[in-house]
């Protein structure tokens, strides 16, 4: 249940396009439910493959979905990568101090703008790889219910079968969020005046948008993993966020709109 | 004819309208207007197309001609109509919708050119609507007439009021108007039709009727188109009052259909660039950055807002990738152990084979666990186990949770592969100790 509210929360959060392609936990509980609700029919019998079929049956519809629609975001992310990459090229080229011409009005202001480009696109491909992640562990909870109320074995299989997919081989991206990383690092030093400043204030307000989608995805992180009521072997731990006055100090208040 | 019960509205009012002089003839030239009007009506269905496409090449001179009048605002757009006669889009538009389509603008341009007793009507009022009428003609495939008459052709009467629910006024309007041009441009000979259709001579029939049918691919159209209702109904009453016949059409229920063109496109992102960018940025992707006064914020506040979201980023980031590490150690790990039992079941059952007299097998205990794992779920026997032994797995997991957060936080992923790499042989290896107490209970 915990994890149901926490997912929802999830996808309130999230950015607006993404909102159907999360995993339909709560569905697929209800189906569990209600197959585990006949006990009668249990192992062996036809209803009981039958129910299991529908069940496995769905899950390979959500993971068709989350296949799909990761394979699209990462598709786009890696174009729009070559084209800030590019931009940011240009734009040295061109009014960078060693430019064709040479202007620092000009360079400042399409550097800020590449700047908050680029994190933000930073920002969606870790939401994406968050995507990635909630889902797996929607499926990964689903399945072991589902082994618990029907006394099947479906889950280690199929779990496997998961961590084979697509969506959860997350490594193109984190390899672009890394190569962003490195990118904003090179191209936007810290300057010695900002880590002075690097003390700041402690509440920061977060409206709508991809920074508190992130911070929101953290926090969640943190409740799921927080102690499980039925702590297992194939349990996650709680987690230990280093610096978690960081995260704590952002406040997520409802979307303030900016007129 | 029950297709186009629009149609037959009009019909009363085709007559005033072709007394408008309007432009367009349907298959003559203006001034032929009320009986070609008759004569093409019901040849419409069947030659729409080919009158249409006569109607294009003769009516731009015309409309030029009528229109040249109204310049005011919309003075560049005749300019622009030119071109209408080469782009006629008619693909399979049908014959009556276009009509619909064409008749309310056409009314319009042609009270242009006549003496209409619209109260609004500036000149450039007529001129967009009669290049509304052109592109129209051209670009859209209508359902039906009444859609057609949905089409706020009015807002070229309210034109000023039609570009400031935009946006700005002089030169958002010129690129809207620059954009509707070429959505009319096609429309000519639709409109025309519509003209001797209608044979009203107010503008006002046609207008609170018109709706741009907006095709699929053009959302942000419609949004344009919406609002220009709005402004429409607003404006005079007067108008109104005169359009009941189309209001009457209106209500029919098929929803035209645009077809989007390049060029149409175009235009439109042009015109919504100088509106203030786009607005389908329904995501709307708000940093800290916005969170803050927009008018105060400095470079610094940027740049450290900025900061501040890379550090979250990051952060997410990484405790994903350690959360990933973790949970693909975790199913190995329960991979590890299956095979184990498996194994040891097997062995269990040669064993009990090999020694069934000896009923006191100290390993049996276990054994009967162990058989019974795969028939129960894994996890039990597991459970089971762990009762046994306690801490054991507990503390594989705690120290397979530290390693990896030493490796999430700190190492690249690449350096995380390693470890994951030789990850079954030490599933293996932590596997056997632990197992060992367990048989030897």
């Amino acid at each position: 249940m915990k994890f149901g509210k926490r997912l929802k929360q999830q996808i309130q959060e999230t950015l607006p396009g993404w909102r159907d392609q999360f995993l339909s936990y709560k569905e697929l509980k209800k189906l569990v439910r209600s197959i585990s609700s006949a006990p009668t029919l249990l192992n062996g019998s036809f209803e009981y493959g039958r129910a299991e079929e529908e069940f496995v049956y769905l899950l390979n519809n959500e993971i068709e979905k989350f296949n799909a629609f990761f394979m699209e975001q990462e598709e786009d992310f890696v174009i729009r990568n070559k084209e800030l990459q590019q931009r940011i090229q240009r734009v040295i080229g061109k009014w960078g101090p060693n430019g064709n011409h040479p202007s620092e009005a000009d360079y400042k202001e399409e550097m800020a703008k590449i700047r908050k480009d680029i994190v933000d696109f930073h920002g969606e491909m870790v939401l994406l790889v968050n995507y990635s992640n909630v889902n797996y562990t929607g499926l990964a909870k689903i399945l072991k219910k589902y082994d618990k109320r029907t006394g099947g074995l479906l889950r280690l299989p199929f779990i496997q079968k998961v961590l084979q997919q697509p969506f959860f081989t997350t490594d193109l991206i984190s390899k672009l969020v890394k190569q962003c990383e490195s990118t904003i690092d090179a191209v936007f030093p810290v300057e010695d005046e900002e880590r002075t400043r690097e003390a700041r204030e402690a509440i920061i307000v977060a409206g709508e948008g991809i920074f508190r989608n992130t911070v929101a995805a953290l926090q969640s992180m943190q409740e799921i993993r927080r102690g499980s009521s039925t702590y297992g072997h194939f349990s996650l731990p709680p987690l230990n966020l280093p610096d978690s006055e960081l995260i704590q100090s952002v406040q997520l208040n409802s979307p303030i709109p900016t007129v | 004819m029950e297709a186009r019960p629009a149609l037959s509205f009009q019909r009363p009012g085709a007559k005033q309208l072709s007394s408008m002089g309007m432009s367009g003839a349907l298959s003559t030239s203006l001034p032929v207007l009320p009986t070609p009007l008759e004569e093409t009506y019901p040849k419409l269905p069947d030659s729409q197309q080919v009158s249409m496409e006569r109607e294009l090449v003769t009516r731009p001179l015309n409309h030029a001609s009528h229109l040249s009048s109204n310049s005011s605002v919309v003075g560049h757009m005749f300019s622009s109509s030119s071109g209408f006669s080469t782009d006629l889009h008619y693909s399979s538009i049908s014959p009556h919708e276009k009509h619909s389509r064409h008749s309310p603008f056409i009314s319009q341009s042609s009270t242009n050119a006549a003496s209409l007793p619209i109260t609004h009507s500036s000149g450039s009022l007529q001129s967009t609507a009669s290049h509304y009428a052109k592109e129209n003609s051209a670009s859209w495939q209508t359902d039906s007439l009444s859609s057609f008459l949905d089409f706020p052709v009015n807002t070229p009467i309210e034109n000023s009021q039609v570009e400031i629910s935009s946006c700005n006024a002089a030169l958002a309007s010129e690129e809207f108007t620059k954009w509707a041009d070429q959505l009319i441009t096609d429309d000519d000979a639709l409109a025309s039709n519509w003209n001797e259709l209608l044979g009203d001579t107010s503008v006002t029939d046609l207008e609170p009727k018109m709706v741009f049918p907006v095709s699929k691919s053009s959302p942000n159209f419609q949004a344009h188109q919406s609002q220009v209702p709005l402004q429409l109904p607003a404006t005079s009453g007067e108008i109104r009052a005169v359009a009941n016949p189309t209001s009457l059409a209106n209500s029919a229920p098929a929803k035209p259909r645009m077809r989007w063109t390049p060029e149409l496109h175009e235009s439109f992102v042009e015109a919504v660039n100088l509106l203030g960018g786009s607005e389908r940025s329904s995501e709307k992707k708000l940093t800290p950055i916005e969170e803050m006064s927009l008018d105060l914020k400095t470079g610094i506040e940027i740049t450290e807002a900025l900061r501040m979201q890379m550090e979250v980023q990051k952060r997410l980031h990484e405790q994903l990738e350690i959360q990933r590490n973790l949970q693909l150690r975790i199913e190995e790990q329960g991979r590890c152990l299956q095979k184990m039992f498996e194994k040891q079941c097997k062995s269990g059952v040669d064993k009990l084979k090999t020694s069934a007299t000896t009923l006191e097998n100290p390993s049996t205990p276990s054994l009967d666990t162990v058989q019974e794992s795969p028939a129960k779920s894994e996890l039990d026997a597991s459970q089971v186990d762990h009762g046994k032994t306690g801490t054991d797995p507990v503390n594989a997991n705690t120290a397979l949770e530290e390693s990896s957060q030493e490796l999430g936080g700190k190492h690249k992923v690449s350096e995380a592969n390693d470890p994951e790499n030789s990850e079954p042989d030490a599933c293996e290896s932590s596997s056997q100790p632990s197992k060992r107490p367990r048989t030897d209970e």
